[in-house]
């Protein structure tokens, strides 16, 4: 076990008040939505409980020493969103609905559930063709040179963007592929499909701030959060046979993992 | 379990371009050294201002990770501390959750408040009040993660804050040693947007990504032992887990790995 000693720099976290108008991390970021954040996690954590209403205009105006405008912004725009509803004369509510995404990945159940989000949703090529392996994918996958193959794909639910992934393949293998991705399926399942049988897949995950072709591709404001799943596709003797990177809406995708029973 | 991942609106340009090109240095895509791409290019690839250009890379040059030279360009600086101290989600519950030794955590709230809703609602095993433990993880004294854990009072009613942090407050150990072991754990894992709760926890911009495990653990009868929300800071961690490949997954059934 770690040491317990505190560090010797700690400040007191700031909290619910504090937090909103601390100027010291928060320039960039306009003080509407600094509430809106605030709100936003309340009513997502049901520190706000559905239904129940939220405090009122002047409440909040006086707490976060905000003007009314900006505090009808942010409630605008979670009322936009369907997460309240403002009721003439009575208040602000909680809705009850919880957003889940309607996509889900497990991957204690990876190829069950790969095979229900390939059958409902479909994937576009993007990119096919030659490429230079990025340092970072590179450095986690063993066998895989710098001179690639790239297919990058982007999967949607009817015009919903999901994900974008970009696969790099040993040369050979792109070639066997080229004539055969259909639409639906992935190119891990394609891959996977090419045989012999693969022994494992080692993901890491990450979040990371959209880039100008992710934030184009995926639709979402450039810096948007985005899950990115980095995985290596390892053959019987555990060579790379793959190495690929998948940018996920959170929003649209959930992963999810269980262990035990 | 999501809310909404937009992060534009209410986001300065300027602090958006500001973030991509930092996580790219942190990664070390422009190489150690190497030259960042040009102020037109990055103006007509993010199609913004000169203006918004130059004030994110003024912000990046008063943080010392980037040089500007003048007729030349700008160039990356050697980066400190890039590596992410990745976790590794073992298949083996009981230690699974420990945090690495190197971390030095701090209980900051350890309290019995009413059941919230949410627990209420869809998890069985919360009765009227449940215990609320908030921490924060430094890893070389920079905060790395924020943790919010709820145990329904059966569970966390015996516990103190004393023994929690004689544990090194890590909530799943600790649940072993009050004898209730969980036998399963559920993980979702998202990409949210800092509030400003995790932002300032965490020193992170407001909006800025954060990556979210939200874990459930239970005992054998299905009964929930802790609900943990966890917010690390994505430039630190990244989480690494082994699962079966296609074919391979569907001839063996059930959780696979290859450790």
């Amino acid at each position: 076990m770690g040491p317990t000693r505190h560090p010797q720099r700690t400040r007191p976290p700031r909290t619910g008040d504090a937090a909103l108008t601390s100027r010291r991390r928060n320039q960039g970021v306009a003080r509407y939505y600094r509430l809106y954040e605030l709100l936003s996690a309340a009513l997502q954590d049901g520190t706000i409980a559905p239904e129940s209403a939220l405090p009122s205009e002047p409440e909040l105006c006086a707490r976060h020493e905000i003007s009314r405008t900006t505090v009808r912004r942010a409630l605008d725009r979670l009322e936009h969103e369907g997460r309240i509803v403002r009721r003439r004369g009575s208040g602000t509510y909680a809705r009850i609905q919880r957003a889940v995404p309607r996509f889900c990945l497990e991957l204690h159940a990876f190829p069950e559930t790969m095979a229900a989000l390939e059958a409902r949703t479909t994937a576009t090529t993007l990119r096919f063709g030659p490429a230079t392996v990025p340092e970072a994918l590179r450095a986690i996958a063993t066998g895989i040179g710098p001179a690639a193959y790239l297919i990058e794909r982007l999967r949607c639910n009817e015009d919903e963007p999901l994900s974008l992934t970009a696969a790099y393949l040993p040369q050979p293998i792109a070639r066997r592929l080229r004539s055969r991705i259909p639409s639906r399926a992935s190119v891990m399942t394609m891959i996977d499909r090419l045989g012999p049988p693969m022994t494992a897949v080692n993901c890491s995950v990450g979040a990371i701030a959209a880039d100008a072709a992710a934030a184009r591709a995926l639709q979402v404001p450039l810096g948007s959060p985005l899950l990115r799943v980095r995985a290596v596709l390892a053959g019987d003797g555990g060579e790379s046979r793959a190495v690929l990177e998948s940018l996920c809406r959170s929003d649209r995708l959930q992963l999810k993992m269980l262990e035990g029973s | 379990m999501t809310k909404t991942t937009r992060a534009g609106a209410g986001v300065s340009r300027y602090l958006r371009l500001y973030r991509v090109l930092s996580q790219a240095l942190a990664e070390g895509r422009f190489g150690a050294v190497g030259p960042l791409p040009s102020e037109p290019r990055l103006m007509r690839e993010y199609d913004i201002s000169r203006s918004t250009v130059r004030r994110a890379l003024g912000r990046l040059e008063a943080e010392g990770r980037i040089e500007r030279r003048r007729g030349s360009g700008t160039f990356a600086r050697e980066q400190r501390g890039e590596s992410a101290a990745s976790r590794d989600f073992r298949p083996v519950l009981d230690t699974s959750a420990n945090p690495p030794a190197a971390e030095v955590h701090r209980t900051v709230t350890f309290r019995h408040i009413p059941t919230p809703a949410f627990l209420l609602g869809d998890e069985p095993g919360f009765g009227a009040t449940t215990l609320h433990i908030r921490q924060i993880r430094y890893l070389e004294r920079e905060p790395v993660v924020l943790e919010t854990a709820y145990l329904p009072e059966e569970i966390g009613g015996g516990l103190t804050r004393r023994r929690l942090d004689a544990e090194g407050g890590a909530i799943l150990s600790v649940l072993v040693s009050l004898g209730h072991p969980s036998a399963s754990l559920e993980r979702e894992f998202a990409a949210l947007a800092a509030d400003p709760l995790a932002a300032n926890s965490l020193r992170l911009d407001v909006g800025s990504p954060v990556l979210n495990v939200r874990t459930r653990a239970r005992d054998p009868q299905g009964r929930m032992l802790a609900h943990v929300n966890g917010f690390y800071r994505p430039d630190q961690y990244e989480i690494n887990v082994a699962i079966g490949g296609g074919e391979a997954g569907r001839h063996r059934k059930g959780k696979r790995s290859n450790r």
